[in-house]
């Protein structure tokens, strides 16, 4: 048995709508998220149309990971899958394309993030070679 | 107030349990009868009924239906609402509609759950792949980071939050209905010491889940008149918005749904903040509360820890809120929880509160809130304005 600790469950993709794009960018080390080039607005968690147009007119299209943190909490009670990640850090990220992700910040004490601090993509391990975005803080 | 116009003409509720041991169906039933019971109504009256989607028998899509077989009624309009604690009041609109319509003449709006003995709900969709894998389990989370937020933009008085749930919890004391293990008195240390769930956001923040029921009679003032009820009270002005700001990617998460339905219900009732009797707005958590005082006008935006501090907000005072204890100390009956405060506003206005009864019994402002979105504020909002 190999170490216990980030065998973290991988979702299952294209369970709401098709969401292969995204997790074949993790595999890359690239975050891809859904766009809409009509507007050219991007939107996420992805949807089955366009929530601007309507239209199913959508692309999947790499952003740069960086962004400023817009709201962050701890996260400190007992869930499933949360058991050896406690306190986790949690934010709301404004990704500098203008749409926002929920992720963990990885590379501080939760006590050490706030509102309005930069950062940038990171990956975090899940089990089977799998990986899951979330962010760093650019100052640590 | 014509014969014409559609009132709530009673109210029941059944105590709040936690890990009853029993049924939606059995809580409906409860607060069905005792409905009955206090408006003296036969049952064969009632051709209408609403029934709210509880998290405790959500897998069966034809709960509503078997509600009504349960309780022996063959309704001629049927609603079954799934707009979580937004789904009472909600229920209580919608009910006038088809009363308007001719659908039906009396109807029942009837929320019942017991999630804290069986939880039936998957709420699937994105979260299995962007919600859950970041550790944002349920709302306690979510209000985390709507709290940081607010704190962040207006500044945030933990003491205030303390305030609204000791002031809460005093009515709760006073409130035969609330579950009795929050029964006990509250401190300011006693909130200061609780422990910390999603950072700011304290365990004593937030509702638990309990189990419990309620059931109100929609009908004519004239049919109600005719069927011997004496007491009644309008709903004047109704509001709701689902998926407030859904196609803003940067939408401001502190900026809430009732921000655009405050001036609707207003604007329809003609009352303004200071002709409202009582207060009571949905409580899953303190902050929502302090929200709400400000976007109806109460204070203004951003000023609500200051205001909280300044008024009194206990039957006896200013602005008499949640004066039953709310969700926060009474206990929160799954998603029959916008029943709750609904209850205790009609309680109020029919003058049958005892010892926690408020002076001005003309008016109340309730209102519901449902389902926490990705990264954003509530997703339903919706507001209620009642009047003698």
């Amino acid at each position: 048995m190999s170490e216990q600790k980030n065998q973290r469950p991988v979702p299952k993709a294209n369970r709401f709508v098709e969401t292969e794009a995204f997790w074949q960018g993790t595999k890359q080390g690239e975050l891809l998220l859904q766009y809409c080039p009509d507007t050219k607005q991007f939107q996420h968690y992805p949807r089955p149309i366009s929530v601007y147009t309507g239209k199913r007119n959508l692309e999947w299209r790499k952003v740069s990971g960086q962004g400023v943190i817009y709201a962050c909490t701890i996260v400190r009670v007992p869930g499933p899958g949360l058991d050896d990640r406690l306190p986790l850090s949690v934010v709301t990220v404004e990704l500098d394309e203008g749409v926002r992700i929920l992720g963990n910040v990885l590379n501080a004490a939760p006590d050490k993030v706030a509102i309005g601090q930069r950062v940038e993509l990171a990956w975090d391990a899940l089990g089977d070679d799998a990986q899951y975005p979330g962010f760093n803080l650019v100052e640590a | 107030m014509s014969k014409d116009s559609v009132v709530i003409a009673g109210y029941s509720e059944t105590p709040v349990a936690f890990k009853s041991g029993r049924s939606a169906y059995d809580f409906a039933g409860e607060a069905f009868a005792g409905l009955l019971e206090a408006t003296g109504m036969a049952k064969a009256m009632i051709d209408g009924l609403s029934v709210t989607v509880p998290l405790s028998e959500c897998a069966n899509p034809f709960f509503a239906v078997y509600m009504a077989e349960a309780l022996g009624l063959s309704p001629s309009w049927l609603n079954y609402g799934g707009i979580g604690g937004c789904s009472a009041t909600g229920g209580v609109a919608r009910a006038a509609s088809a009363i308007r319509d001719g659908q039906c003449e009396v109807a029942v709006v009837l929320s019942a759950d017991a999630p804290s003995t069986n939880w039936a709900a998957n709420y699937g969709a994105w979260r299995g792949e962007f919600q859950d894998p970041v550790g944002i389990m349920g709302p306690p989370a979510a209000f985390g980071l709507l709290m940081s937020r607010y704190e962040h933009q207006y500044g945030l008085n933990y003491e205030a939050l303390a305030k609204i749930a000791i002031t809460q919890r005093k009515g709760a004391l006073l409130n035969g209905n609330a579950y009795t293990k929050l029964q006990k008195p509250l401190s300011v240390d006693d909130y200061m010491n609780s422990r910390m769930i999603a950072d700011p956001l304290r365990l004593l923040d937030c509702v638990m889940f309990c189990d419990g029921g309620n059931a109100f009679l929609v009908t004519t003032e004239g049919k109600a008149k005719e069927l011997g009820i004496e007491k009644m009270v309008r709903p004047t002005a109704y509001a709701e918005v689902t998926n407030f700001k859904g196609d803003d990617p940067t939408a401001d998460i502190t900026e809430t749904g009732f921000s655009q339905l405050a001036p609707k219900v207003f604007g329809k009732s003609g009352l303004t903040p200071d002709d409202i009797g009582s207060f009571h707005p949905y409580d899953d958590f303190t902050i929502a509360v302090m929200m709400q005082l400000e976007d109806f006008g109460f204070c203004p935006k951003g000023q609500g820890s200051g205001y909280v501090m300044a008024t009194d907000l206990s039957y006896q005072g200013e602005l008499p809120v949640n004066t039953g204890g709310g969700q926060l100390s009474a206990g929160q009956p799954g998603l029959a929880s916008g029943g709750l405060n609904l209850a205790e506003a009609v309680r109020q206005m029919f003058g049958e509160a005892g010892a926690r009864q408020v002076a001005n019994t003309k008016t109340a402002l309730v209102t519901g809130i449902g389902v926490i979105p990705y990264a954003r504020n509530w997703g339903a909002s919706a507001a209620m304005i009642l009047e003698a």
